[in-house]
């Protein structure tokens, strides 16, 4: 491990854990410390008139959870569940929101040296979701920004 | 104050209730305001600046009617701080957090002296600095800020009501692939409260776990965290500035029999007895579906323990909601105050007579129905009783009276507000209904009178005075209770005088639902909601402009479809069920495919904006771990009253 494993005295260490995840073939990283738990799902119920990206809600642990589909927020075609599917349950501004993902096994550390800003890797970006670009030797991972994930964002449907 | 002698007693128990309940504002407020510190200035939590504006609201109101004038401003000022706030045209730094905390603190002193019975502090320094802030604007650099008022943060004595638990957490593979480590933990109980210490034991087993030293007022969240490998035990020696803090008694003498509890355990048991009655259906499914296997002696024995059992979680859940249960005299014991207030600035004599005060309603719907009742009461008086110039000379005495009246009938509480004042002229709220475009021409049907009183903008414009604080109209007497899944109705004659009534049910956690099926979707109805279910034969059905009408006990029935409402995938049915829904005129039909049937569920909230949705109320399962949502029958009736010429059926 690194040098930096006094636990109690630095609250943003040069290290931190993340969670990684693939939508669409692409490979995606939360931080683990936004995570809650990540779990398998059977039934999700939609819910009528909410956000298109909106799956619908499931009960996770006695409490009512609204499912995002990162294939819909991302702008990709949805797919049927498989057992594959996670999800991925995030705490935000004290909520509590899953994130629907094709398949999600890996939990690793990244440096933050190794993660660079997305405005200075590419362009074009439909969202604000994408909080920087890390390279992990041979892979390229896009690390997210909760917020801007959950954030309800004004649809286009009057 | 200018209390008479006999009223003394009274309001000295009065002073009580109003520091028990100032101070779980106030601790509420405190929590908040380290919530907002520790939140970076650009990401100022919406929720949490919301349940400040609420606390200060309450506490202005509450002190407004105590008549504790510099608490009832100061509330009043950081209000509006926390409405520029929250509306955005004000962001939070640290000067002006500071200024925030500086209110919060000669709220607390206004408070204490009055209960010291000493002379109030002096509080205009701080209502200008807090005046300045809520006219400040984010261009603008905040004012006040240099007046080099020395003050610590909030978060060394301040978190009154805080205690010590020593949290142990022990890491695990299992748990490290989920996310969850020291550092995790770390970071969720700072959301909470104070981490004094960590120190990492040895445990016997040769594994390591970490000891947190933890200060927090909040310690029923760290049960949400069981299931993450947390422990938790509260540490001997209070904290130090609990010893601080002035204590107030709240147990009258001689009543040591009486146990004060949380009402955050009280829902836990009441969460607990409800995954009961979940597991209890998942048995009774299984107990069906094993019928065929089982030796029938056998089965007939498992299906006597499970109906036992369901026995038992009733009286079970009974016990419980019982337990949640206050008397109705919390809400009507403020009114004498209030009554005598503005009579007195009115110049009209009232009377107040209060009845059934015993009938007993569940502690959480107490808290919201206050604000209605006290809504009502003030209408009464400035808009029902007549001066005694007026009553004299129509006959009647010249002091008016108002009856508050509860009352349980079967699982609901009805709440009657009674005034034998001149009654609501139906010809002048006709007339301000035309004008608005709330109602067509013709005659103002005594049966539309509440659903045009409460149309929003109505009722608040030109009464903005002390009776009326803000604003708070009819409909918002409504909402309220519609929202808690009661009804209001109102009945009014003239000269003679206008009641209005709530009906409540008497708790909300577990409710009896129809199982509604459409299309592929489940949906519940709760019960208390629905007049009747009936059967709908498709071809009776007429097309009215954009609405479908069927005939319904000699008269018609206006119809929604589920399936249209929530643009639901529908194939054509010769026959379908309806749920009947409201009375008279707001009265509608739910179409649905077909009713499966009536079952008791526990209701969950629905609260995150992502799936917060018009017609929806909260979600329960029935069993398979499915989340089934539950239809909001007001809001369905509302949608209905937005056309208010759909209503009469009187062609615009």
């Amino acid at each position: 491990m690194s040098d930096t494993s006094v636990a109690a005295a630095e609250p943003a260490s040069a290290v931190q854990a993340y969670i990684l995840f693939a939508v669409a073939g692409t490979t995606y990283a939360l931080k683990s410390n936004d995570v809650v738990h990540v779990e398998m799902l059977e039934h999700v119920t939609p819910v009528p008139n909410a956000a298109a990206y909106v799956e619908g809600v499931v009960f996770s642990r006695g409490q009512v959870v609204p499912v995002i589909n990162l294939r819909a927020r991302f702008g990709f075609e949805r797919a049927a569940l498989t057992l594959r599917n996670r999800l991925i349950v995030v705490q935000h501004d004290g909520r509590r929101i899953g994130l629907l993902a094709d398949e999600s096994r890996e939990f690793t550390r990244i440096s933050d040296a190794a993660i660079r800003p997305p405005q200075e890797a590419i362009g074009g970006l439909s969202g604000s979701y994408l909080e920087g670009v890390a390279t992990l030797g041979e892979r390229i991972v896009l690390v997210l920004n909760v917020r801007e994930i959950v954030d309800t964002v004004p649809t286009a449907v009057a | 104050m200018s209390n008479s002698g006999q009223d003394r007693p009274f309001a000295a128990s009065f002073m009580d209730d109003y520091f028990a309940e100032a101070d779980e504002h106030m601790t509420a407020v405190r929590q908040s305001l380290l919530t907002l510190e520790s939140a970076p200035a650009s990401a100022t939590p919406h929720a949490v600046l919301e349940e400040l504006f609420r606390s200060f609201h309450s506490l202005k109101g509450i002190s407004a009617m105590v008549e504790l004038r510099e608490a009832e401003l100061l509330a009043h000022q950081m209000e509006s701080c926390l409405r520029a706030l929250r509306q955005g045209t004000l962001t939070l730094t640290g000067e002006r957090f500071d200024v925030l905390v500086d209110g919060v603190r000669m709220l607390e002193r206004v408070i204490a002296a009055r209960r010291s019975s000493s002379p109030p502090p002096m509080i205009e320094p701080v209502v200008e600095k807090l005046d300045m802030l809520a006219q400040a604007r984010d261009d603008a650099s905040p004012s006040g800020g240099g007046s080099g008022t020395a003050h610590a943060a909030p978060n060394s004595h301040d978190s009154a009501g805080a205690r010590r638990w020593r949290v142990t957490f022990v890491p695990s593979p299992q748990l490290v692939e989920r996310g969850v480590k020291v550092d995790t933990v770390r970071a969720r109980l700072l959301q909470i409260g104070q981490v004094l210490t960590v120190a990492p034991k040895v445990v016997p087993g040769g594994g390591i776990s970490f000891e947190f030293d933890l200060l927090t007022s909040n310690h029923s969240q760290l049960d949400q965290w069981r299931d993450d490998g947390l422990t938790y035990e509260p540490m001997d020696a209070p904290p130090a500035s609990e010893v601080e803090r002035p204590t107030l008694d709240l147990t009258p003498a001689g009543s040591s029999n009486v146990v004060r509890v949380d009402l955050a355990r009280l829902d836990e048991l009441m969460r607990l007895v409800g995954e009961m009655v979940v597991t209890r259906s998942r048995l009774e499914d299984t107990l069906r579906r094993v019928e065929s296997f089982v030796p029938f002696q056998e089965w007939r024995a498992l299906q006597d323990h499970s109906a036992r059992i369901e026995r038992n979680l009733r009286d079970l859940r009974e016990g419980v909601m019982r337990v949640r249960l206050v008397p109705v005299s919390e809400i009507f014991r403020r009114m004498p105050f209030v009554v005598r207030d503005l009579a007195r600035d009115s110049g009209k004599r009232v009377h107040l007579e209060l009845t059934g005060q015993s009938a007993e309603i569940d502690k959480f719907l107490v808290e919201r129905m206050m604000d209605p009742v006290l809504h009502l009461v003030r209408n009464a008086i400035s808009h029902g009783i007549e001066s005694p110039e007026a009553r004299l000379a129509a006959g009647k005495p010249p002091e008016g009276t108002i009856r508050l009246g509860a009352a349980t009938v079967g699982e609901t509480v009805a709440i009657d507000i009674a005034d034998d004042g001149a009654g609501i002229d139906l010809e002048s709220v006709a007339q301000r209904a035309r004008a608005l475009g709330l109602m067509a021409d013709g005659e103002l049907d005594a049966r539309m009178l509440l659903d045009i009183i409460c149309a929003s903008g109505f009722s608040t414009r030109d009464e903005a005075d002390r009776a009326s604080g803000r604003g708070v109209g009819m409909a918002v007497v409504r909402d309220a209770v519609e929202s808690l899944g009661g009804t209001l109705s109102v009945e009014t004659r003239a000269g003679l005088g206008t009641t209005f009534r709530m009906t409540l049910p008497l708790t909300l956690a577990i409710t009896d639902a129809i199982i509604a099926h459409v299309g592929a979707q489940i949906f519940a109805v709760p019960q208390t909601a629905v007049r009747e279910v009936v059967e709908v034969d498709a071809s009776l059905l007429r097309a009215f402009e954009h609405n479908e009408l069927m005939p319904y006990r000699g008269g018609t029935l206006p119809m929604i479809r589920v399936s249209d409402l929530f643009s639901l995938p529908a194939t054509p049915r010769a026959r379908y069920h309806a749920v009947v829904i409201g009375a008279g005129q707001t009265a509608i039909g739910l179409i649905v495919d077909r009713i499966a049937g009536q079952r008791e569920v526990v209701v969950k909230a629905v609260t995150d904006p992502l799936i917060r949705v018009d017609g929806v109320s909260g979600a329960t399962e029935l069993g398979d771990g499915r989340v089934v949502l539950i239809l909001d029958v007001a809001a369905l009736s509302r949608t209905r009253r937005q056309h208010p010429r759909a209503i009469t059926g009187v062609p615009a």
